[in-house]
């Protein structure tokens, strides 16, 4: 019993340690490219250029009919769900709050996070792991190219851009399209439906997009693309893959708690 | 060797490198602009820190590497930045970047270094391009490129800046010699230029006698022979003698 308990003890305690040094390495890797931001003055846009376009249009442009179709699905399910049974409390006047706060406060920004973290997130630990195993990111820093601006920024841009359109564009869907397949089972006219909707949004809930875009924008390829330059040989690849996916999603839901706890609590 | 001051390059002061599997041992020697040095001895003989030794793609040696009397591991950040624009470097296995063409991988430290507008970039990799060859794979990506196509492609990059150095790790590595000619006429062109550099890092030195002034093997991390093509080729050194004939008797033993 004394020694299931110590070897309980023993691997918590390697866990915490473990968790530890990670933090204290992400911190060092924050840290050098905060420092990477005196590479700046000498950073050409152009160079960047192509990697926040392809970026752009991979984030963005290639994950719209994804994000569409899954947009069109939710908002039809939350607009049916209150429908048929708001009625039944005496509720029904607080349907356009319900969507507000369902689709336009937590569902957008967080599904479109996921789909952009399970899509591009990926994508980008995969692709820096494979450049940094054929020693590209080395070749690239003996060029005097400063890897951490040149790979990492335009990342960021290009997540920030896409993942405010995206969401933007999943919130319109999911009202819209969802409204039009509501419509199938029951009949909400078009003006009541759009002026309890304008109703309920408030600025806070423009802000709170915002700055989930923002986070979401700048920890995504941020955190992908640390576990994309860990690898030491080609078998740890998917292993950093999968740690960079798995890490950025849960630490995506503990700012989407927070980020509610903070503007609505 | 000594070197007139003002064409010391690279000083390298008792360096050692210790812990790994190949090290350096107390190593010393000059640089000068316009010498074309050939670094050769056998597998773990150390000669594989040689170019990230003078690129400061190493910091973990004691000893000094010294560039215009500056030590380069206490450069600052943008005296890293700077530094790294002198030297071109063709690295073993030629790390093109994957995700682009033969073009953009040639005029990207163009576009990153220099204020050039497109069109200059464009005229000036289309130069290349074409003095190297590889006009017909001009669009293509290194995953569709052959051996030699790839190693004029990292050649083509390495001079674009047309650095003071070029620093070329083991290019003729998995190479057909006859299609590594064009390589190897341009690499003699570079090297025959006034005030360029050409460090060769390679198990093949015989390949560079007519581009190279200067040959050093290294042995078990320290310098065994250090001298002028004319003396190389005289093979007195016990070491080259045994290396350069492939001989399993002499002064190093095969492991």
């Amino acid at each position: 019993m004394v020694q299931i308990i110590k070897k309980n003890i023993f691997i918590i305690v390697q866990k915490v340690d473990g968790i530890i040094k990670g933090i204290a390495d992400f911190n060092a890797y924050m840290k050098a490219i905060v420092r990477s931001f005196r590479s700046l003055r000498y950073l050409k846009i152009r160079s960047l250029y192509t990697i926040a376009v392809n970026q752009t249009r991979f984030t963005g442009i290639d994950a719209l009919p994804l994000v569409s179709w899954i947009a069109l699905l939710l908002g039809a399910t939350v607009i049916i769900q209150a429908t048929t049974n708001f009625p039944k409390y005496g509720i029904e006047s607080f349907i356009g709050n319900l969507l507000v706060i369902i689709i336009a406060r937590e569902l957008g920004p967080l599904v479109t996070a996921l789909i952009v973290v399970a899509r591009s997130g990926s994508a980008i630990a995969a692709e820096i792991a494979t450049q940094t195993q054929n020693r590209e990111i080395l070749s690239l820093e003996l060029m005097g190219i400063d890897t951490r601006m040149y790979i990492i920024l335009p990342r960021i841009v290009a997540s920030f851009a896409a993942i405010f359109t995206l969401i933007i564009i999943f919130d319109v869907i999911a009202f819209f399209g969802g409204y039009l397949i509501a419509l199938t089972s029951v009949y909400i006219p078009m003006g009541t439906f759009t002026q309890t909707l304008l109703d309920a949004f408030t600025f806070n809930d423009l802000l709170v997009t915002i700055t989930k875009s923002i986070i979401y924008g700048v920890l995504i390829p941020l955190i992908c693309c640390y576990y994309g330059l860990k690898p030491k040989s080609s078998f740890e690849i998917p292993i950093f893959v999968s740690k960079a996916v798995i890490r950025t999603l849960l630490i995506i839901f503990i700012i989407n708690a927070v980020i509610s706890v903070l503007f609505y609590f | 060797m000594e070197c007139e001051e003002i064409k010391q390059l690279i000083e390298v002061k008792n360096v050692t490198i210790e812990g790994g599997k190949q090290n350096l041992r107390n190593v010393s020697f000059n640089l000068c602009l316009g010498e074309d040095v050939v670094f050769f001895g056998a597998e773990d003989s150390g000669i594989d820190h040689i170019c990230p030794l003078l690129a400061h793609a190493l910091e973990d040696y004691s000893g000094e590497v010294l560039y215009k009397e500056q030590h380069i591991k206490h450069m600052d950040f943008v005296e890293v930045h700077n530094f790294r624009k002198i030297f071109g470097y063709v690295q073993r296995g030629y790390a093109l970047i994957s995700n682009m063409t033969v073009y953009e991988n040639i005029a990207l430290p163009l576009r990153y270094h220099t204020d050039l507008s497109e069109k200059e970039i464009h005229e000036l990799v289309d130069s290349l391009i074409v003095y190297l060859h590889l006009s017909h794979c001009r669009d293509l990506r290194p995953v569709m490129l052959t051996q030699s196509e790839m190693l004029r492609t990292a050649f083509a990059r390495a001079i674009a800046l047309d650095p003071d150095m070029l620093l070329i790790e083991h290019p003729l590595e998995g190479q057909c010699l006859w299609n590594a000619q064009i390589f190897l006429q341009a690499l003699q062109n570079r090297a025959f230029a006034p005030n360029k550099t050409v460090i060769v890092v390679t198990y093949q030195p015989l390949v560079y006698i007519d581009i190279a002034t200067r040959f050093i093997m290294l042995h078990e991390g320290s310098i065994v022979f250090d001298g002028t093509k004319e003396e190389f080729q005289t093979f007195q050194n016990e070491y080259v003698k045994q290396f350069v004939d492939v001989l399993p008797y002499g002064p190093m033993t095969l492991r």
